[in-house]
């Protein structure tokens, strides 16, 4: 196996000082002189037409700077998410909604906003906006707002009553013939609840309009680029003339700002424009949680067919999510939970069909692991009952079927590498699965049970969405590097991934390397962080950026030195001849700076090398500067994970415990060790949060009822299991070093081991999560 | 809108600073749960008048077997004292399971009885150890059972523009006697009850003496268990026994169904989980102090 | 009257400065002082990123009326290390890879520093409770638990 430097090594995060010190900027933190601050009006209904709307007596309170209405902002429809920037034709984004409109369509949605010289004044100021609604008709459950007689949320659904954009559908094989020709079949439906990214830092823009009419936004958003192609849209400016840039840092994203931050971002430049001066937004937490996207909630339909000795033969998935009021991930996100669900096993006659529907709830979007959580909490337990109906081990059956490298799949692109089975051995070991049928004692009242799960995920978004990186990266006078890439860094580490691949592909230490990041104005277009992508796919382009300028070094070191560029090498920023010790003499004399560079040392010896600085300095007095560029499109790869779970269940309460969950990762080559096993850590507690308390669910006027951090039930340090985190690499020829995605993965199994976990203890199957305290209680009743 | 905020130094201080302002100056301690219903509108004050730096009131005390606690004492306080954890471990559990650290750091075991929602873990708690509290007014003292400071739902008898209550004391509790808290939640910290159970026995040899037992959100406030309790008295502490009485819990829980932290027949159904446990902890403490 | 002069002890120095009757302690540090090291993710008590010691005990700044800090010694997380000398639990939660988004972190280090200025041998509920009220959805906790104990580890063999 190659030695690495830089890759593969733990190194401590490039962002952790400022972080640790509490000196790292947020866009919360962010402020500019004459700065004002703005504040949102929202919907009392779930569905409502504006009749009148009276800003009068806010315009008239002292402080107040400007009020914003569907009257006096631009009427340009738009898609708060990046799909509006990044849909790949023949598909067609969907546009539905505008800064302000003069319809509501969720408890929530914006009505007005306004900007004074603080926040207190921005709210007192809300109060005395008037406005006369006339309540519509709402429905909250997405197979009812399918009903014929149900209230059209958006005009023009041609896929199906309030379906948005297309159906969904993914053949493959002959599955009504191969349902036929299974032995066992099962058949089930799951639901799902709507979760919340949670994520600890609220959306927030502040937008700054210049004289001379260019729109520079600091956001939290997790795609800049795309950002910038809405807001210049939406304000009918060239692109070139808005800056989208993150200050740097991102208080966490799991996907719930791949576009936009919610609204934060148009609303403070709308308020910008009216105001004449700076503003900034930040959204309270209720703002957060009622009025940005959540994860999808729905209904999923699973019927798996197979033979006798457990090899799969047919499956069938249908998918039905409810989108909310607006459709942002509406479309993309059906689509990866068939994608996905149906590339974990070699199943030859397979079929999805899936869509979302709008309804009078909070938009529902991107949330880690895009639909894919969804579709395997379904399939895991699938899998699980057919294992007792065909009498096998739950884990000889996945081995039996799982994927293998070129095997035929759904997917436009090949399985590469796959270290599933390994995940599986090493989880299952972790876990003690063999001691899963002696956990309990007869009679016990706490009962404890394992479980497995099994998934995959992508690397990126291609073919799904446009996805393309570019990166540069540019030898400074003295050696060291600058590199730039448009991702930003949303906690996941990137702003230390990037530059260590690019030390790694270039032979220089990690701390030659800076890196700007985040900032439409300074790096070239980027797709952003989301899809697992941002080391995969962010990273081919550093690797490219880095070998281009390596090349245009060697090349002119060839000269230098005499030798053809292929017999060079470069090791800790020095270039030397391969095959030869380095000579130490000559390394960084520093001949060259004094711009009388040679080949020759001052001994007379013939040089062997030379320091990247002085090469650089060498250059620079020659009118050179090293620059590599790289611009790719990622390929995309499978990462793949296993997770078993250990639970406790109370049986006279319905509590459930997770005591432990083993999570063995296939991530490729892991970059940063470190930084994968935070990333599979962090998920992982996601996954228990989504599998056994998390849940937002709405009272009958269509008012969330979770809409705060108190009553949203994220696990607490207090509540968090014991996690291993296992990290497998199976090497994929794609990703950069081999590095495979791994940012969503650790929750995608999560929920469906847990689930398997609960039947194992109990004896009791359940369709439906989160497995709170009293709906366990309730089966367990039930039962008896 | 505020006008003011005081910090008086002495008890006399801060009554004379309610007596003042005439109802629009409002007691102040942690400020944990006040703040918040201030910034929703569902309490006003003109003026606050911070009482935690009052040296008296943020102490803990035993003397003569009455332990007291200051009305300035926070959770945290009373979780980490050795004297509520040895003569009232039911109130150091209860006062360690409210909120986060950091809220037990600020807020104040008073504060979250008279904050009176029905299940303030302190005050179920407390009920069970039968405390007491002391009241000031300008013209008097006056002790109340601290069940007695409910008057309804989130409404509290005490009137904190004009009354400062300055400690609430019980009896230590013996050798033979034990406590215990149960607490049905649903995460272990930044969460309310959905169910709370406080109780308190008194062993003689094998049997009961007898048991105060507390429920709650069962009711408007903390609920006496009275007919579990009266099966305890006297009777020998046997399983079957504990389970009867805590059978018989129910029937005087009234709890409501709350689509946030359970329905009222899951409510009822595992309350009587709560009182066993409770119970049989409680026991097996008394029975290891001898 | 609506404005008031607060002075106490902030990270060491005396510090006075006018506040309005209504503003938090979270208020104060951030928008008047500029020290944003401490965050604002909730407002009601219910992350921890506001938190800061206030006479040696963890609390919620956001909860803290700012005249309840008249006379006390705050310290938030700009006062406890220098780039040249960080505290040791800043040190640990570099090298554990106990940071991510980095939103709870300064929250989450004032908790610790408040747990270890009165226990250097905390096991690991001390460590949990500690944390508690400090929400973070980055990290599921696994590392933060192990930087404080490596804090703690580090402290002690200092001393």
């Amino acid at each position: 196996m190659k030695e690495y430097d830089v890759i593969g090594k733990n190194v401590r995060r490039l962002d952790a000082a400022e972080k640790a010190t509490g000196t790292a900027t947020f866009s919360t933190d962010f402020s500019l002189p004459g700065m004002l601050h703005g504040k949102v009006l929202r919907s009392p209904y779930p569905h409502a037409k504006i009749v009148s709307i009276d800003t009068a007596e806010a315009e008239k309170l002292p402080g107040v700077k400007a009020v914003a209405t569907y009257q006096n902002t631009p009427r340009e429809i738009f898609n708060t998410s990046a799909t509006m920037a990044f849909t790949v034709p023949a598909l067609e984004p969907v546009l539905d909604q505008y800064i302000f409109d003069n319809i509501v369509r969720y408890v929530g949605d914006e009505v007005a906003a306004v900007a004074a010289v603080s926040e207190k004044v921005a709210e007192a100021a809300l109060e005395l906006i008037k406005v006369e609604y006339e309540e519509l008709p709402a429905i909250f459950d997405p197979l009812e707002a399918m009903e014929p007689g149900a209230p059209d949320i958006h005009p023009n659904c041609s896929a199906g009553k309030n379906i948005p954009g297309e159906i969904v559908k993914i053949p493959f094989g002959d599955v009504d013939k191969g349902f036929v020709e299974s032995d066992v079949v099962f058949e089930g439906r799951f639901k799902l609840p709507v979760q919340k990214q949670a994520q600890l830092e609220t959306q927030a823009a502040v937008a700054q309009v210049g004289a001379d009419g260019k729109i520079t936004v600091w956001s939290t958003t997790q795609t800049p680029h795309p950002s910038r192609s809405i807001l210049a849209k939406v304000f009918g400016v060239p692109e070139s003339k808005v800056r989208v840039l993150n200050p740097p840092y991102v208080g966490g994203g799991f996907g719930v700002r791949i576009g936009l931050s919610a609204k934060a971002e148009p609303i403070a430049v709308a308020l910008a424009k009216l105001a004449g001066k700076p503003v900034k937004v930040v959204y309270s937490r209720e703002d957060d949680f009622i009025a940005s996207d959540t994860r999808h909630g729905g209904y999923v339909s699973i019927k798996l067919g197979s033979k006798k000795d457990g090899t799969f033969h047919a499956m069938e998935l249908k998918g039905t999510l409810n989108t909310g009021a607006y459709c942002s991930f509406g479309c993309e996100t059906p689509g990866v939970m068939g994608a996905m669900g149906l590339a974990v096993y070699r199943v030859p006659n397979q079929s999805y069909y899936g869509h979302s529907v709008y309804t009078n709830t909070s938009p529902a979007g991107a949330m880690r692991g895009f639909g894919n959580p969804q579709a395997m909490f379904a399939i895991e337990s699938a899998v699980d009952m057919m294992a007792e109906k065909l009498g096998m081990d739950p884990l000889e059956l996945r081995l039996k079927n799982i994927m293998q490298v070129g095997d035929p799949w759904c997917l436009p692109y090949p399985c590469q590498s796959t270290g599933l089975a390994e995940c599986i051995e090493k989880g299952a070991g972790s876990i003690g699965w063999d001691n899963r049928n002696s956990l309990n004692q007869p009679g016990a009242k706490k009962l404890r049970g394992i479980g497995a799960g099994v998934g995959t995920h992508v690397s990126n978004a291609w073919p799904f969405c446009v996805d393309y990186d570019n990166a540069y990266l540019a030898v400074q006078q003295d050696g060291s590097i600058h590199l730039a890439a448009g991702v930003p860094d949303i906690g996941t580490g990137t702003s230390t991934t990037l530059p260590q691949l690019a030390a790694e592909a270039l032979g220089v230490g990690l701390g030659e390397v800076s890196l700007t990041f985040g900032d439409t104005a300074t790096t070239p277009f980027d797709i952003g962080s989301h899809a697992s992508r941002t080391c995969y796919a962010a990273g081919t382009a550093v690797v490219a950026a880095a070998n281009d300028a390596r090349r245009q070094v060697l090349e002119y070191a060839g000269d230098f030195l005499n030798v053809p560029p292929e017999r060079l090498d470069i090791k800790g920023s020095v270039i030397y001849i391969t095959g030869q010790e380095l000579g130490e003499q000559c390394a960084g004399t520093g001949v060259c700076q004094t711009g009388a560079g040679t080949s020759v040392c001052e001994t007379g010896e013939k040089r062997n090398s030379v320091s990247l600085r002085d090469l650089a300095y060498h250059a620079h007095l020659r009118n050179k500067q090293f620059i590599g560029v790289g611009r790719i499109v990622p390929g995309n790869a499978p990462p793949w994970q296993a997770h078993f779970a250990e639970v406790e269940v109370d049986t006279e309460t319905g509590q459930v415990k997770v005591l432990k969950v083993a999570a063995a990762h296939d991530v490729g080559k892991a970059i940063n060790p470190c930084i994968v096993e935070g990333q599979i850590e962090g998920g992982v507690l996601m996954g228990v949060g989504y599998a056994t308390s998390e849940e937002i669910t709405y009272d009958a006027k269509g008012r969330q009822l979770h809409n705060s951090l108190h009553k949203y039930m994220l696990p607490t340090a207090e509540d968090a299991p014991e996690i291993d985190a296992i990290v497998v690499e199976a090497s994929d020829p794609t990703g950069p070093f081999g590095a495979k995605g791994v940012g969503e993965t650790g929750l995608v199994p999560t929920a469906g081991a847990i689930a398997n976990a609960v039947y194992n203890a109990t004896g009791i199957r359940f369709y439906e999560i989160p497995l709170t305290e009293e709906k366990v209680y309730r089966a367990l009743k039930q039962r008896v | 809108m505020l006008q003011d905020y005081l910090v008086p130094k002495t008890i006399d201080q801060a009554l004379s600073h309610l007596q003042n302002n005439n109802g629009k100056a409002r007691i102040i301690a942690g400020g944990t749960d006040l703040l918040l219903d201030l910034k929703e509108g569902k309490k006003e004050a003109g003026i606050l008048v911070d009482i935690t730096r009052i040296p008296g009131l943020k102490v803990i005390t035993m003397e003569n077997g009455v332990v007291r606690i200051g009305s300035a004492a926070t959770h945290n306080q009373v979780a980490k004292s050795d004297i509520i954890r040895e003569k009232a471990l039911v109130l150091a559990q209860a006062a360690r399971s409210v909120g986060s650290l950091q809220i037990r750091n600020s807020g104040t075991v008073v504060g979250n009885v008279l904050n009176a929602q029905p299940a303030a873990d302190t005050a179920v708690a407390l009920t069970a150890l039968g405390a007491v509290a002391e009241i000031l007014s300008p013209a008097k003292k006056e002790y109340l059972p601290v069940e007695e400071l409910y008057a309804g739902l989130g409404k509290s008898t005490l009137d904190s523009t004009s009354q400062l209550l300055t400690m609430v004391q019980f009896p230590a509790l013996l050798k033979n006697q034990g406590s215990a808290f149960e607490r049905l939640e649903q995460r272990k910290a930044l969460a309310l009850p959905m169910l709370n159970v406080a109780v308190v026995v008194s062993l003689s040899g094998e049997q009961f003496e007898w048991a105060r037992i507390v429920m709650a959100p069962v009711g408007t406030k903390p609920v006496r268990a009275t007919e579990s309790e009266a099966i305890l008295k006297g009777a020998r502490a046997t399983s079957e026994l504990i389970e009867k009485a805590a059978g018989a819990a129910i029937a005087q829980a009234n709890p409501r169904d709350s689509a946030l932290r359970g329905s009222r027949e899951y409510r009822l159904e595992v309350l009587p989980v709560l009182v066993k446990r409770a119970l049989e902890s409680a026991v097996a403490q008394a029975k290891g102090n001898f | 009257m609506s404005v008031k002069t607060l002075s106490f002890i902030l990270n060491g120095e005396n510090t006075v400065v006018e506040v309005a009757l209504s503003d938090m302690l979270v208020d104060v540090l951030r928008e008047k002082l500029l020290l944003t090291g401490t965050k604002k993710g909730c407002g009601k008590g219910e992350c921890g990123a506001c938190t800061v010691i206030m006479n040696g005990e963890a609390v919620n700044s956001c909860m803290v009326p700012a005249l309840k800090a008249e006379g006390a010694i705050v310290e938030t997380i700009e006062g406890i290390g220098r780039p040249d000398k960080l505290h040791p639990l800043q040190e640990s939660f570099m090298d554990q890879g106990a940071i991510q988004c980095g939103f709870c972190t300064p929250g989450m280090i004032m908790s610790a520093k408040a747990l270890l200025d009165k226990n250097l041998t905390p096991n690991r509920e001390d460590i949990r409770e500690a944390v508690s009220g400090n929400i973070c959805r980055c990290t599921g906790y696994v590392k933060i638990e192990k930087a404080v104990s490596v804090a703690a580890k580090q402290i002690r063999e200092n001393q």
